[in-house]
């Protein structure tokens, strides 16, 4: 952001897109020159990966355009977009990053005014934030692992099962005959995601070189206790192993999966 | 690439485009509209036949009784948004099309210029043919221009229609008529090669009842054709037209307009039975146009050889008949008399026997209709061919249309010595809209229209931009429940992306099948996700949800949506 404009990606849904000439009809209404425009089939084909992907390589804001509900012309595209959407504002907000840099919209391509407006607004609210930690010369190396550590934590299985799999839950019932409320669902997928978005800082540290418990607990700030029983977890699902022990405390180190 | 759609290959389509007869791409020029595209949306149509403005104001638009969304609300204001787009595109101008250049040597004779002599040499002039088409009346169009009255299809529109299929190379000769000035031997001897003869019906029946020769008594299709030709009509004070179809309430709101001060129409069943089009009834009605049900003409009295009135018999309805209306049946000593100048008879159409060779006739049947093979409409003589109301009886301009389609085939499979049926098969229909719970319970953003939806859009000209608006708002209610890359919209965009499943790292968890709207993906035998490429639309739900991430688009995958957002990133840097 050397030239102060923040760098905003704005991925689109193909059916609300709104190209210049459309918006041709009436002159007035122009793509803010900050954003950039991604056009994809439907806004549920977004990864919650490449979005954090998109922030891990220096964009300032990441907006998310769908056809407002019910409409969509994948029937449920949009309110899956949403759930990524939901989930990734709790992964952002672990890694230090302004959960509000991450925005979802909806729109419909004969409302031209309301759409640059929600582009316009979008602009102002990034400029407040400001430039991206990782947008930086030097990118803040601690956001930087939070980030990374957010990525893989989206591409985790137990996560995307969930994700996808929330609208069969909540609405219908589960194999087993239990019908889970969104309260619980909610509750559920905040405990997994702040767990598992320890577990992979955890594996990302240790891989860089092998640690103890004691000094993971100070980098990620966090009683050695709780540290220990994550550890357990993690060598038992083979993600990280014993590397060697130093006078009388264990060093690990991160198992590729 | 028009006539291959023509041809009905076996490919699933969805229910709009088997429904028309020409198989118009539905799905296509709507999702186009969808997108504000509109003159791609008419050239779309185009590529299906010749008529969009026609079509968008007078078809019965079989396509809208056949959308799915009907389940849901309405159907999609199909034909509306079809005349919209033509009209738009006629407004701003049209742009010439360049004359297709004649690459074949076979010459080609059409004979009559209506609905589906102009589709057939469309089509042919398309392929490279060189096509003269043969009309015997000074102007081209046959039906639609001179018995469509103006306030329905005005003239100017035909007229465009007519000027594009002369713009890309169709030769058309006036004033020459079949029989008299051509026959089947003169234009052999001319040299042309094939022949299609679509000369329609162009005869009013006659009721046979005393009294019809009577000066007052015009026949439908001679009272229309000299509404439309601009000769003087004296319609009188008082007009009954007798008949219940299109062509009756045609000529009874005519007659209104010319002056007539009451007009009534006089049907021998009742309103369920009449074959004229609903909107077009109500439109009468608002006319004040009167109707009087169960009643036939017995005799038409005259007074000095003049028209006075008109004798009737009350009917009751029996046993449905062949055509599945109850039969009227009559109620003896049951006249009585109407008082009227004038007697419309518009109880139906015959061809003109005189126009038509002896040898393509079939001496059993009762009717002077041409005997034509069902699929290739092929006639008893080689190298001529015939469509349209001439074989059908008086139909629609869209099966006229797609009769001419049809021949087109043949013709030109006939000349490159093809065989003509091979592969010409009925087409297979498919929608993935079968979950209408689901899509029942969300509650819809658009209210049905108050109106029928065939009337939403009436003053299309004047309001551009609103009419845009709704146009694009009316296509949005489109489920697109065909198979992908049926809507064309932005091929170079989608290319029909579909899913591909990585069969080793599948889990089979089943989420993608969850999540997939259109229920493209079942898992096998081995618990290994399938796409079914019939249905898959390529909307990369899946891909996005996928927990192994074994599924990626074939063309956007993941680190293409990446890549294109890191260009995004890296131009701002670049400046």
């Amino acid at each position: 952001m050397s030239s102060g404009k923040p760098k905003i990606v704005c991925f689109m849904c193909n059916w609300v897109f709104c190209d210049e000439t459309q918006l041709g009809i009436n002159q007035k209404h122009r793509i803010p020159f900050d954003v950039n425009t991604v056009r994809v089939m439907c806004i549920g084909r977004i990864d919650p990966v490449v979005i954090l992907e998109t922030f891990e390589r220096g964009a300032d804001g990441v907006l998310l355009i769908g056809c407002t509900p019910p409409d969509c012309h994948f029937v449920e595209g949009n309110l899956y977009a949403e759930r990524a959407v939901k989930l990734l504002k709790k992964l952002l907000a672990l890694t230090g990053l302004e959960p509000e840099r991450l925005e979802l919209r909806w729109s419909s391509p004969i409302e031209e005014v309301k759409f640059i407006q929600i582009l316009n607004d979008f602009v102002v609210q990034i400029q407040k934030f400001g430039v991206s930690p990782l947008a930086r010369e030097r990118p803040d190396e601690k956001v930087l692992l939070n980030i990374l550590a957010a990525k893989n934590a989206a591409a985790d299985f137990r996560l995307r099962v969930l994700t996808g799999r929330e609208k069969e839950l909540t609405e219908n019932m589960n194999v087993y005959g239990e019908k889970i409320s969104q309260e619980e669902f909610n509750a559920l997928i905040d405990e997994i995601v702040k767990v598992e978005f320890i577990r992979q800082k955890i594996h990302l540290l240790t891989r860089q070189k092998p640690l103890s418990v004691k000094e993971l607990a100070v980098i990620i700030r966090m009683k050695p206790a709780l540290v220990l029983r994550h550890i357990v977890d993690m060598r038992r699902k083979g993600m990280i192993a014993l590397d060697h022990v130093e006078e009388t405390t264990p060093l690990y180190r991160a198992l590729e999966v | 690439m028009a006539i291959t759609n023509s041809t009905c290959v076996k490919r699933k389509l969805p229910p709009c485009r088997v429904a028309c007869p020409a198989h118009v791409n539905v799905q296509g020029y709507v999702s186009l509209i969808q997108r504000g595209q509109f003159r791609e949306a008419v050239e779309l149509i185009r590529n299906d036949m010749p008529f969009p403005a026609i079509c968008g104001r007078v078809c019965f638009s079989p396509c809208e009784d056949a959308c799915v969304r009907v389940n849901l609300d309405q159907a999609v204001a199909i034909r509306a948004l079809k005349r919209i787009v033509a009209d738009i595109e006629r407004e701003q101008g049209r742009v010439k099309p360049k004359p297709i250049p004649k690459t074949r040597i076979e010459k080609v004779a059409i004979i009559g210029a209506g609905p589906a002599g102009l589709a057939a040499a469309y089509e042919l002039a398309k392929l490279g043919y060189p096509v003269t088409v043969f009309e015997r009346m000074p102007e081209a169009g046959g039906m639609m221009r001179y018995c469509i009255p103006d306030f329905r299809l005005e003239k100017f529109v035909v007229a465009n229609e007519i000027a594009y299929i002369k713009d890309i190379g169709v030769e058309i000769k006036t004033g020459i008529e079949f029989g008299n000035d051509k026959t089947l031997e003169s234009l052999r001897n001319e040299g042309y090669k094939a022949v299609f003869v679509a000369i329609g019906t162009q005869l009013s029946r006659k009721m046979n009842v005393p009294g019809e020769d009577l000066e007052g008594v015009i026949h439908v299709l001679e009272f229309l054709r000299a509404v439309s030709l601009g000769q003087h009509v004296d319609v009188g004070e008082r007009v009954a037209v007798i008949g219940g179809g299109n062509s009756a309430i045609d000529s009874a709101r005519t007659a209104k307009r010319l002056g007539a001060k009451e007009v009534m129409i006089l049907y021998r069943r009742t309103q369920n039975e009449m074959p004229a089009l609903p909107h077009e009834i109500e439109a009468a009605e608002r006319e004040e146009i009167k109707f009087h049900f169960l009643v036939a003409p017995k005799r038409i009295i005259g007074e000095t050889g003049k028209l006075k009135a008109i004798e009737c018999l009350r009917m009751r309805l029996g046993e449905p008949d062949a055509s599945g209306r109850r039969r009227p049946i009559p109620i003896s000593f049951s006249e009585h008399q109407y008082e009227v100048d004038r007697v419309i008879p518009a109880i139906g159409q015959i061809p003109e026997k005189s126009c038509i060779p002896a040898e393509l006739l079939d001496e059993k049947t009762r009717r002077a209709l041409i005997p034509v093979d069902q699929i290739t409409m092929e006639t008893r003589i080689p190298g001529v061919f015939a469509g349209g109301d001439i074989v059908t009886g008086p139909a629609s301009i869209i099966q006229a249309v797609g009769a001419g389609k049809q021949a087109a085939v043949s013709i030109h499979r006939y000349l490159t010595g093809q065989d003509l049926k091979a592969g010409r098969e009925e087409v297979e229909e498919t929608t993935w809209v079968k979950d209408w719970e689901s899509l029942r319970k969300k509650s819809r953003r658009y209210e049905a229209p108050i109106e029928k939806p065939r009337l939403s859009f009436e003053e299309a000209a004047r309001f551009l931009e609103e009419t845009k608006r709704k146009a694009m708002f009316e296509a949005f209610r489109c489920l697109g429940c065909g198979p992908c890359s049926e809507c064309l919209a932005e091929t170079d965009f989608c290319e029909e992306d579909k899913a591909v499943v990585d069969e080793n790292r599948c889990s089979g968890c089943n989420i993608c099948a969850i999540v997939c709207p259109v229920g493209a993906i079942k898992k096998n035998e081995e618990g290994v996700a399938q796409v079914n490429e019939d249905l898959c639309k390529g909307c990369g739900i899946c891909a996005a949800h996928c927990p192994e991430r074994a599924i990626t688009m074939r063309r956007f995958t993941d680190e293409n949506i990446l890549s294109y957002a890191l260009t995004a990133l890296r131009r701002d840097d670049l400046l």
